[in-house]
């Protein structure tokens, strides 16, 4: 579970908390894309104001980075690749090997876009009950046709309960493996089966147990439709996402044609 | 059990959605890339489930997705990771556990023609991946592919044969 420790729903009583579960997947879907587009300038804005949501939700920023760790160093492997072999003005070579100005300008800005679409599903998730987003996904999913919107609601459901089961069944196996040696093996499928065979036969049979303990008590989908609570300051987000995200937008058009007409 | 209601096929598609999730996170150090073993279970979903089931897991885990949860590699999420340079790789697990899936039902339960289903699944990532990475990112095609498939081939052929062991051990827990 430590890997996910941070992503996990953490009660609380601010106003992102009691924002209506829809509204906050619209504003997600915003952000999203806002971010794709957005240029350095647009980042740094998105940064402060996801940090100081973050900050109100109790996540201080030296935690945020202690349990991203692996993540940031994925980043900064992203920057180096791209760093690297991205052809441009060489800030420096070394034996051959070119840094380039580019390079380092697409990579860190690659970078800074994949952790701010981080911190925004951190958001979500920390602020958002799994029950609340079962029943939201229902309700976007009711007025497309030839989708079993109360099926997949139930999916998602289960797979809610069982992401930590599998995670903590992972992470007892890895030690038990460990605590053998397994992880000295030269052979990557042996290590590989060593570690997903007996997880995936106790989530199947965890998974049993599950379809025996439903049908014992006749489940079915006919089950009452979920209730959404307002927190009355939804149109409030919307506007100040909305803006915010077509801030960043512009802000990058407005960048690149001046860079383009210079 | 009622046999209209398809209730282990629902919790095992869940249980799918879930292994693919934690896929993400669950990387095996060997050298200095580590393999993670999401789109093993994307294509397991396929060999397992079946084409219709494995298709309605892979939809599910992108909707999760969509909807801000962070399952993808990374623990990242929303609307912009999918249709952004990478998300050729994800909208291709859709054909790939299809293909796969159907493929699997075609040619029989044994290991040879699973590693065939599996390898023709892994084709079909790439096929939707490597142009999505190509278009996104404006370059030549022989850059795209050496950025966005040959460092992942050793590590495929390695996940192709693991998946493939772990299928025949696994089938007969399951009883869809």
């Amino acid at each position: 579970m430590a890997a996910l420790n941070l992503f996990a729903f953490r009660a609380g009583t601010t106003a992102l908390h009691r924002l209506d579960v829809r509204t906050k997947m619209v504003l997600v879907c915003m952000v999203s894309l806002a971010i794709l587009a957005a240029d350095f300038t647009g980042c740094l804005a998105c940064f402060l104001v996801l940090y100081g949501l973050i900050r109100t939700i109790g996540i201080s920023f030296i935690r945020l980075l202690a349990q991203l760790k692996w993540f940031i160093l994925l980043l900064i492997i992203m920057l180096l690749t791209s760093s690297l072999t991205i052809p441009g003005t060489p800030v420096f070579s070394l034996s051959g090997v070119m840094v380039t100005q580019e390079g380092m300008a697409r990579g860190a800005l690659v970078a800074v876009r994949f952790f701010l679409v981080m911190m925004t599903g951190l958001l979500f998730s920390a602020t958002t009950r799994p029950t609340a987003l079962k029943s939201a996904a229902q309700w976007f999913l009711r007025p497309i046709p030839l989708v079993p919107e109360k099926r997949v609601a139930i999916m998602i459901s289960l797979f809610l309960r069982f992401l930590p089961l599998i995670l903590d069944q992972a992470q007892q196996t890895s030690d038990a493996v460990n605590a053998r040696c397994g992880n000295l093996h030269k052979n990557p499928v042996r290590r590989i089966r060593c570690l997903t065979l007996p997880v995936m036969k106790k989530t199947f049979m965890a998974a049993d147990n599950l379809c025996l303990a439903m049908d014992a008590r006749c489940f079915t989908e006919d089950r009452t439709d979920p209730a959404f609570e307002k927190g009355g300051k939804e149109r409030v987000f919307l506007a100040a996402g909305g803006g915010l995200c077509l801030g960043m937008v512009w802000q990058a058009k407005v960048s690149f044609w001046m860079t383009f007409w210079s | 059990m009622s046999p209209a209601y398809p209730l282990r096929s629902i919790v095992y598609t869940a249980l799918f959605v879930a292994l693919i999730s934690v896929g993400a996170f669950i990387a095996i150090p060997i050298g200095p890339v580590p393999i993670v073993l999401q789109n093993m279970f994307v294509l397991l979903a396929g060999l397992i489930l079946g084409p219709a089931w494995g298709l309605s897991c892979v939809a599910v885990y992108l909707l999760v997705g969509l909807a801000g949860l962070p399952v993808f590699a990374g623990g990242t999420s929303g609307i912009g990771k999918l249709f952004g340079p990478t998300g050729g790789y994800l909208l291709g697990y859709l054909p790939a556990v299809f293909v796969t899936g159907t493929l699997s039902d075609w040619l029989g339960k044994r290991p040879v023609f699973d590693i065939l289903s599996l390898t023709a699944g892994s084709v079909v990532v790439y096929a939707a991946g490597v142009p999505w990475l190509k278009i996104a990112f404006t370059m030549s095609w022989g850059k795209a592919m050496a950025a966005g498939m040959m460092p992942f081939l050793a590590g495929d052929v390695i996940k192709i044969a693991a998946a493939a062991a772990i299928a025949g051990k696994i089938r007969p827990f399951v009883r869809l």
